[in-house]
């Protein structure tokens, strides 16, 4: 009897190990697409193009770097310490805080010998879930496929000193006795300067943009309450951060402000409100938005491509792009943002790309590109 | 008869006894921060209560004897309350006046302007006397807005229930201006920078370079002629068929330079804020 | 009575006091009315949101300053005060405290008429004719029970999220 319980558990164990094994990795949803999850210990011989692309991005998950450069092919250009780079991200950028939580893959075109796959990763990082689609190619190389992976470009800096000439705005706080009208600075003057309510596939949205008409920089934040037929407040939210948030002087921004779940119908006003205060601020590093362009992409989404060109001498850790899309009438009818998982070198750039609905795609006519940027060490 | 004559006779005088042994006697007048006496008619102990703004004090007295009130205790402005108790309490209330005004709380707005602007400055002189209390007397304040030892503006406006205000378009240079209000000996001052307005015939120039395009303004002023702000940004913009590259370039020294990779037939435009400027267009390379 | 029954209505009892305390203090905010009249108020014309705040503020400022004066504590000053109306009322809680003395204000009425609002809404000037009951007391003995009717001038001037009131100075008449 007293052995009896023992013997059973371990039996029950064993049966729950095999069945997250075989249950793992098993296509749900839709048919035709694997997904992926860390499964420690059992690790299937990649036979299949599928079963090779999921042992890889297993082994990235687990960060196990040996392993998963071992799954990418001899023939591939790229050094080990490139692919780890390639994944884990360098220079503070958004990649370097981020892990990769989950994956789904499916198959694109595949031959006895050559595969390529498209995978999507999701990431989850300090700004949000961010998902990232990759074409992979794989090889048959004997008896078991491997990734072909593409030899990872760090952009080449050379030595140099770059002067900094660029104005520096400090804030200077005043002193601690309150002696009434003699120390009081002005909040810095800002605008809105365009505003859109519509609905979308999440709920409401109010978009537009907004101006510093002041000499000195502002910390800006928009907010909007929905109002009803009775002069009831339905939902207020702020723009969070989809805005760049510090403007230099005469600097325009979009905004977006996102009400999930709520419909147009019952609204009758919408109530803007937007706060500025004084902040310290720097206009370097200048960043060039270069080469903008919308396409579609190869799963046929509108993509509006670019690229991020740092003038200056620092390095940006974390880009932030915040796009509005205009009408032929120049009205704003949508606002969307991407961040740059890389971090942006001085006197180098990176790529980037920015998703448009759909639903907006056939009437965007213009845009214009801003860009919120991240230095470690800086305020 | 005579009984009730001798018996009303008798309870008046109890009562004028009375009364006098309780008559308070108060200023007519007091100000903040003077001594003041306060006279109790009657013989014997009381107590003497001061309630007012900033005091509520209790001491013994004797009656029929001046009770002295401290200019410490005297030094807010408003209606104070003597009480005298012995048997019963009796009390009378008189009212303290603010002193000379001896300092001038200035509210001037904004602490930035922008230059050429019709009553864009405005102010408020409040004075006050040495222990803070609001001088309602009327009094005249003298304004004046001075930039570089140049006189903007003068005005004497007189103070209306302890308040007195300005309004005043900004000058049309750019820098700091200082805004004093004084009265008498006493005065208040503030400074204001003016500001250049929005830029105004914002005009770029640019020509190719190895490695692109490098465009730059010529020197941005505003309609009044002043220097635009050294930090104020301007967007350039350049089209060509590859594409559109944009690039916020902060004004350094009155100018704003950029480079922009293109090397096609290339439109190029600059706008700072909502001011649009010239467009350029430069051959490919 | 048995003892639980006996604890129970013993705490039955705190509680009733408590809540008729604790209403008190609300109905003390309720009995203190407050009116504004804005129709002069120059150069700059008041807000309707504004008015709605000033009458707010300054009804709290006064029950404020009565609880203050009635228990002798300067908690209640910390919010609805600033400047020297802040410093003479904290002058008086101190001297109170000194002298075992306490002021209370009942059935308070204050009727407001901004007279000047600051182009830039800054600071406003308001002339309140209060009537109200002061009752002095000695520790409990009352010395003064007066119904009076009062003349202020009132500085208002806007906090981080309220009106604070910055001068009030009792004056002869306005």
């Amino acid at each position: 009897m007293k052995i009896i319980l023992p013997i059973l558990l371990v039996a029950v164990t064993a049966v729950l190990i095999v069945l997250a094994f075989f249950g793992a990795g098993q296509a749900h949803g839709t048919v035709g697409i694997a997904a992926g999850s860390a499964v420690y210990g059992l690790t299937p011989k990649p036979a299949t193009p599928q079963q090779a692309l999921t042992n890889l991005l297993s082994d990235v998950q687990r960060r196990n770097w040996d392993r998963a450069f071992d799954d990418v092919s001899k023939s591939s250009t790229v050094t080990e310490q490139a692919f780890i780079e390639d994944w884990t991200g360098s220079n503070g950028s958004l990649r370097s805080f981020s892990s990769l939580e989950a994956f789904d893959s499916r198959p694109l075109h595949a031959t006895n010998d050559d595969a390529q796959m498209r995978v999507r990763l999701h990431w989850t990082t300090p700004v949000g879930p961010i998902e990232d689609v990759r074409d992979i190619r794989l090889v048959r190389e004997g008896d078991i496929w491997k990734a072909v992976w593409p030899k990872v470009v760090i952009p080449n800096v050379p030595a140099q000193v770059i002067p900094v000439t660029y104005l520096r705005w400090d804030l200077v706080s005043g002193g601690a006795s309150d002696q009434w009208g003699s120390g009081n600075v002005d909040a810095p003057r800002v605008r809105i300067i365009s505003m859109n309510a519509v609905d979308s596939a999440d709920g409401a949205v109010v978009m537009g943009e907004v101006v510093n008409e002041d000499t000195i920089p502002a910390f800006v934040n928009v907010n909007a309450t929905l109002v009803d037929g009775g002069g009831n407040a339905i939902d207020d939210e702020s723009s969070f951060d989809k805005i760049d948030h510090v403007l230099l002087p005469k600097q325009v921004t979009p905004y977006r402000i996102d009400f999930p779940n709520i419909n147009l119908t019952n609204v009758k006003n919408v109530r803007m409100d937007v706060k500025a205060t004084l902040v310290p601020a720097s206009a370097d590093p200048v960043i060039g938005v270069m080469n903008q362009k919308i396409e579609a992409d190869p799963q046929g989404k509108s993509v509006l491509h670019g690229e991020l060109l740092n003038q200056s001498g620092q390095t940006v850790n974390i880009s932030h792009v915040i796009v509005s899309f205009y009408d032929n009438n120049a009205k704003v009818v949508w606002v969307a943002d991407g961040y740059v998982d890389r971090a942006l070198l001085p006197q180098s750039s990176e790529p980037f790309a920015v998703e448009i609905p759909h639903s907006v795609a056939g009437r965007v006519q213009n845009f214009h590109v801003v860009v919120d940027q991240f230095t470690l060490g800086k305020s | 008869m005579q009984r009730h004559l001798f018996m009303s006779a008798l309870c008046v005088a109890i009562c004028a006894a009375v009364c006098a042994a309780q008559d308070i006697r108060v200023p007519d007048s007091a100000t903040a921060g003077a001594e003041a006496t306060i006279s109790a008619g009657g013989s014997g102990k009381a107590t003497f209560y001061l309630v007012g703004p900033g005091v509520a004090n209790k001491s013994d007295v004797a009656l029929g004897e001046p009770i002295q009130l401290h200019a410490n205790d005297l030094r807010n402005s408003g209606t104070y309350l003597a009480i005298v108790c012995s048997d019963s309490c009796h009390s009378a209330a008189f009212y303290v006046s603010a002193a000379k005004a001896a300092s001038v709380t200035f509210l001037v707005h904004p602490s930035r302007v922008p230059v050429a602007q019709s009553d864009a400055v405005s102010g408020v002189a409040i004075p006050f006397d040495q222990y803070r209390n609001l001088v309602l007397a009327p009094l005249t304040v003298n304004f004046q807005m001075t930039a570089a030892n140049a006189s903007l503006f003068a005005r004497p406006v007189r103070t209306r229930d302890g308040v007195a205000w300005f309004r005043t378009a900004s000058g049309r240079s750019a820098g700091a201006v200082q805004i004093t209000a004084s009265i008498d000996d006493v005065s208040a001052r503030r400074a204001l920078q003016q500001v250049a307005s929005e830029p105004c015939n914002l005009r770029i120039d640019g020509k190719r370079v190895s490695n692109g395009i490098l465009v730059q303004t010529l020197p941005v002023h505003d309609c009044a002629g002043n220097v635009v702000p050294d930090g104020t940004i301007v967007t350039f913009s350049a089209s060509e068929a590859q594409g559109k590259s944009t690039v916020d370039a902060p004004i350094k020294q009155g100018v704003a330079k950029a480079q922009i990779d293109a090397s096609g037939n290339t439109v190029i435009s600059a706008a700072s804020g909502v001011v649009l400027g010239n467009e350029l267009r430069i051959g490919a390379k | 009575m048995r003892p639980v029954t006996q604890c129970a209505s013993h705490v039955a009892a705190c509680v009733f006091v408590a809540l008729v305390l604790g209403a008190n203090g609300y109905a003390a905010d309720a009995t203190v009315q407050v009116q504004l009249d804005s129709k002069n108020a120059a150069p700059r014309s008041v807000e309707s949101l504004t008015e709605r705040s000033i009458v707010r503020d300054y009804r709290f400022a006064w029950t404020s300053m009565a609880q203050a004066l009635e228990l002798n504590t300067l908690d209640p000053l910390e919010g609805p005060f600033a400047g020297e109306a802040k410093e003479v009322l904290r002058q008086a809680v101190t001297s109170q405290q000194h002298s075992n003395l306490t002021r209370e204000y009942a059935n308070q009425s204050h009727r407001l008429e901004a007279v000047f609002y600051a182009p830039e809404g800054d600071v406003m000037e308001l002339h309140d004719t209060a009537e109200y009951q002061l009752q002095v007391r000695d520790g409990g003995k009352v010395i003064h029970d007066e119904h009076v009717v009062m003349h202020y001038i009132v500085l208002m001037t806007p906090a981080a999220d309220r009106w604070v009131v910055r001068q009030l100075q009792a004056v002869p008449q306005f």
